[in-house]
C-alpha cells in the first residue's frame, strides 16, 4: 500500500528519479514538471525530498470543492533488482491512489495551498493540476534509484492504506 | 531534432544584448556536441591568431546531446576559449547542474564575447536574459557566496556558473565553479571572465529535452544503467573515489612529490583513501549520475567536497604536506576563490623547492603546514609571495634562473602521475592538446592500475595513446575525444559499443565502432589544426621526465628513464600513426579520410 519517499539521508541529490518521472509523464525531459523532486543545497549538501503520500495525507483530496481528486485502486510492481522487495514483502503491492480527472479539475488552485510537500501544481500547458499517481502501478522514481549503494527513493505502506484496504 | 535544442545563445558583453541563433545541425552531425562541436564552433568564432585576452577572443559554453536525460554522467559542460595560459585550444569540464539547465532553458550552447565596461552578472530565465551591474553586491564574492546570492536574488533554482576572487583578479588558472564544488579548472577560463569582467551567469529552465519515443528510451537507459553503468567497475568511484589512487601511484612511484624530487610519497598513509574514508559524512552526485563519486569530508570543522586525487598529490605530496587537515584547509581556499589545485599546488610546491634550494625565500618550506596554507588567497591577490607565485610555474622558475625546476607542457601546470614511474603518461603529456593534462589519454590504467602492460617501457605506447586499449578500459586520445562528445564523465568506463548504442537513440541509425573511434579521430585533427593556426609550442614535456639523468633516485621508481632518444622517436611513431608529418602537421590525405571540414 504505497507511496513514494526520498530519503534523505541516501539520496545524493542526482535527480535520476525527477527526470524519469518527467520523461514518462510528458514524454520528454522536464524534470519543472516531476511529480516529485529533490531539494539540495549544493554548499551543505543537505537534501530534503518531496513525494505525495497519497492516501496517508489526502489534504488535497479534502480540499478539493469539485472532487476532482479521486481515491484510485492500484498494484504497485517494483522494479529493479534491489528496490523496495523487503519493505513491501515482495514484487508487488496492492493499495490506493489519489489522482486527478482533469474533466472535473477547474484549477482552482485549493489543492495547491494545502499541500505539506509542494507536490500538486497546476500543469503549465493544461489549465488543470498534476500530481503523482505511482506511474500507474510502475513508479519509474524508483527504477531510476538504481545505485545498489543508494536506493534512496523508495516504496513505503502507510496505515490509512492498509484500513482502506480492509473495509 | 530529439536530444538538441537546436538554438545558440550569444551574448555580447560589450553591447549588453544577447541574440539567439539556430545551431549548426551540420557540423552537430560531424562533431557530435561537447568537445568535438565545441572545436567546430572555435574554428569559426576565435579570430586567427588573435590576443588570448582580447575582448574578440570568445568564451564557448556546449552541453552534450544527453545533458538533461537519464543518460548517466552525461549532465557536463565544456568550457571552451584560446587560453590566455597557453595561448592554445581550451577544453575544460565541468559537473554538477548548469549544463541540463542550461538545456532545460532552450540552449545548447552559450557564446560569450566582447567586454563588459562594467562587472556584470547575467540571469538567464527560459528566453529572458538580463543584464545585472555586479557592483557593489556580488563583485568579490566567493564562490559559494555567488551561488547563495543567486538562488537569494534570482530564482531559487538557479544554477550558477561563476568565477571567485581569483577569476576577478585574473590569476591564470581561475576556474569556473558551478554547485561550488564542481571547477571547469584548468586553463584559465575564470581569468578571461575575470578580464571580460563577468562574474557569474546564473540560468533557470523549465523547458524540456525531448527524445522522441520517451518510453522506449526510459527502458533502454535502464537496462543500460544494470549492464554498464552500476557495474563494480564504475562502483569504485561511489565506494571511495579518487582517494583510492594515492596509495596506488605512490606505491608505483608515480605519485608527484616534493616538487617532482620523487615518486613515492613517505606520508602518504595520511592522505589516502583510507584515512579519508575514516572522515568521510556523505556522497553526492552530478546532476544524472547514477554512480554519486562526489566524497564530502569534515576535518576541523571544515565540511565540504573532496580532495580528489589530483589535489591530494599536487597540493599534498608535491608540497611535502602529510597534514590531512592542512590539506583540506588549502583544498577548500582554492575552491572558495575559484583557482586550480593542480596549478596551485605545483606553484607552491615549486616555491618550496627554490626556498629550499637556496634560490629564493618564499618562507614555504617542504611539509610545513604555516605559509602553506594561506598561499591560495596571497596568490589570489597577488600580495607579498604571491605575485611571484602568480606568474605560474613557468615563468616563476624562469624568474629565478631555474627553468628545469617548472614542471608543466605548454605552460600548464602538471597534474598528478610522474612518467618515470608510468611512461606512457610522457607521451600522453608531450601531445596533449591543452598542454599538461592526464585526461585525453590515461595510460596509467594499463601500465599501474591493470598491469596489462609494463610501466617501464615505451614499446607499443604510441599506438595505445592514440586509440587506447579498451579492453583494459586505457583511453586513447580519439576515444577521449568522441566520449568528451558526449560528454561522459571518465567515471563511467563507457566502451565504443555502449555510445553506439546510444547514439542510434539521439540519430536514428546504427553506429559501428569504427564510427565512433572516427568521430574521435576527426576531432582530435581539428583540435591539432587549431592549435596549428594559433601557433603551438612543440610536443615535449620537462626533459628531466624522459632524459637518462633525470631518473630518480629513490622511492619504487628509481632509476628509470625513458631515455632522450627513446622518447623521440616514440613521438615520431606516434605521428606516423596519426598520419601527421614529422612536426605534427595533419596531411591532406589524413583530413580527407576522416572527414576533417576546415584546413589550414
Amino acid at each position: 500500500m504505497p507511496h513514494v519517499m526520498i530519503s534523505s539521508k541516501k539520496c545524493t541529490g542526482c535527480h535520476m528519479c525527477e527526470l524519469a518521472c518527467s520523461a514518462q509523464h510528458e514524454g520528454a525531459y522536464r524534470p519543472s514538471v516531476a511529480r516529485l523532486f529533490s531539494e539540495c543545497n549544493p554548499t551543505t549538501a543537505a537534501i530534503k525530498g518531496h513525494t505525495c503520500l497519497q492516501t496517508g495525507c489526502s489534504k488535497c483530496q479534502e480540499a478539493c470543492p469539485h472532487d476532482a481528486i479521486v481515491t484510485k485502486e492500484i498494484t504497485v510492481k517494483v522494479k529493479g533488482e534491489f528496490a523496495g522487495k523487503e519493505k513491501i514483502g515482495g514484487d508487488t503491492v496492492r493499495g490506493y491512489v489519489l489522482v486527478v480527472v482533469d474533466d472535473l479539475c477547474t484549477n482552482c488552485g485549493e489543492c495547491y495551498d494545502v499541500c505539506p510537500t509542494g507536490v500538486i501544481h497546476e500543469h503549465p500547458d493544461r489549465e488543470v493540476a498534476f500530481k503523482c499517481d505511482l506511474c500507474d502501478g510502475e513508479p519509474q522514481c524508483i527504477a531510476f534509484c538504481q545505485n545498489p549503494h543508494v536506493l534512496a527513493v523508495d516504496l513505503k505502506v502507510d496505515k490509512k492504506d492498509k484500513e482502506l484496504a480492509q473495509a | 531534432m530529439d536530444f538538441y535544442k537546436g538554438k545558440v545563445l550569444r551574448i555580447d558583453l560589450s553591447a549588453g544584448t544577447s541574440a539567439v541563433e539556430l545551431l549548426n545541425m551540420e557540423w552537430a552531425e560531424k562533431y557530435i556536441g561537447g568537445k568535438g562541436l565545441l572545436l567546430r564552433y572555435m574554428w569559426d568564432e576565435v579570430p586567427p591568431q588573435v590576443d588570448p585576452w582580447a575582448p574578440e577572443n570568445p568564451v564557448i559554453l556546449m552541453s552534450g546531446p544527453f545533458a538533461g536525460t537519464n543518460v548517466s554522467t552525461t549532465s557536463r559542460l565544456v568550457v571552451g576559449c584560446k587560453s590566455p595560459a597557453t595561448g592554445i585550444l581550451n577544453d575544460s569540464y565541468v559537473g554538477g547542474s548548469f549544463a541540463p539547465e542550461m538545456k532545460f532553458a532552450g540552449y545548447d550552447a552559450i557564446i560569450i564575447q566582447g567586454e563588459s565596461p562594467e562587472p556584470v552578472v547575467v540571469t538567464i530565465r527560459d528566453d529572458v536574459v538580463e543584464f545585472v551591474p555586479a557592483k557593489p553586491k556580488y563583485w568579490g564574492l566567493k564562490t559559494s557566496q555567488i551561488e547563495e546570492a543567486m538562488r537569494r536574488d534570482f530564482d531559487a533554482d538557479a544554477k550558477t556558473l561563476s568565477i571567485g576572487p581569483g577569476g576577478e583578479n585574473e590569476v591564470l588558472w581561475a576556474c569556473l565553479s558551478t554547485d561550488q564544488y564542481h571547477k571547469a579548472g584548468r586553463g584559465g577560463h575564470g581569468a578571461l571572465w575575470g578580464r571580460k569582467k563577468l562574474k557569474a551567469i546564473a540560468v533557470r529552465g523549465t523547458g524540456s529535452v525531448e527524445i522522441g519515443d520517451a518510453r522506449a528510451f526510459l527502458a533502454d537507459m535502464y537496462r543500460i544503467h544494470s549492464e554498464f553503468v552500476l557495474t563494480e567497475d564504475n562502483l569504485w568511484a561511489n565506494e571511495e573515489g579518487t582517494p583510492v589512487l594515492a596509495q596506488v601511484m605512490s606505491d608505483a612511484g608515480v605519485m608527484p612529490t616534493r616538487n617532482w624530487s620523487t615518486g613515492t610519497f613517505d606520508l602518504v598513509e595520511n592522505i589516502n583513501s583510507d584515512a579519508f574514508v575514516r572522515v568521510r559524512t556523505k556522497n553526492r552526485a552530478c546532476y544524472q549520475c547514477a554512480i554519486a563519486c562526489r566524497q564530502f569530508h569534515e576535518v576541523d570543522g571544515i565540511v565540504g567536497e573532496g580532495p580528489e586525487y589530483e589535489t591530494i598529490a599536487l597540493c599534498g605530496a608535491n608540497c611535502g604536506i602529510g597534514d590531512m587537515a592542512a590539506l583540506v584547509r588549502f583544498n577548500h581556499e582554492c575552491d572558495e576563490l575559484g583557482i586550480d589545485t593542480i596549478s596551485s599546488g605545483s606553484v607552491v610546491g615549486l616555491a618550496m623547492d627554490l626556498t629550499e634550494k637556496g634560490v629564493k625565500d618564499f618562507g614555504l618550506h617542504f611539509g610545513e603546514a604555516e605559509g602553506y596554507v594561506q598561499a591560495p588567497s596571497l596568490i589570489t591577490d597577488r600580495e607579498g609571495i604571491g605575485a611571484d607565485l602568480a606568474l605560474g610555474a613557468r615563468a616563476l622558475a624562469a624568474k629565478y634562473g631555474h627553468p628545469e625546476l617548472a614542471m608543466e607542457v605548454k605552460n600548464m601546470e602538471l597534474p598528478g602521475y610522474d612518467p618515470r614511474g608510468s611512461f606512457g603518461m610522457s607521451l600522453g603529456y608531450a601531445t596533449s592538446d591543452r598542454g599538461g593534462c592526464h585526461m585525453r589519454t590515461y595510460p596509467i590504467a594499463d601500465e599501474i592500475v591493470a598491469g596489462a602492460l609494463p610501466p617501464d617501457s615505451l614499446e607499443g605506447k604510441a599506438m595505445k595513446v592514440v586509440w587506447g586499449n579498451p579492453a583494459e578500459g586505457m583511453i586513447g586520445e580519439n576515444f577521449s575525444a568522441v566520449k568528451f562528445a558526449g560528454i561522459w564523465c571518465d567515471f563511467w568506463a563507457v566502451t565504443p559499443e555502449q555510445i553506439a548504442q546510444i547514439f542510434k537513440h539521439a540519430w536514428k541509425r546504427e553506429f559501428t565502432e569504427d564510427e565512433v573511434f572516427q568521430i574521435g579521430e576527426r576531432i582530435w585533427n581539428l583540435g591539432r589544426l587549431f592549435n596549428l593556426r594559433e601557433g603551438v609550442e612543440p610536443d615535449d614535456l620537462p626533459q628531466k621526465l624522459y632524459a637518462e639523468e633525470g631518473a630518480h633516485t629513490t622511492g619504487a621508481s628509481a632509476g628509470r628513464a625513458i631515455g632522450t632518444e627513446t622518447f623521440k622517436q616514440a613521438l615520431q611513431e606516434f605521428y606516423q600513426i596519426r598520419g601527421w608529418d614529422e612536426s605534427g602537421v595533419p596531411s591532406e590525405a589524413k583530413l580527407a579520410e576522416i572527414g576533417v571540414d576546415v584546413r589550414l
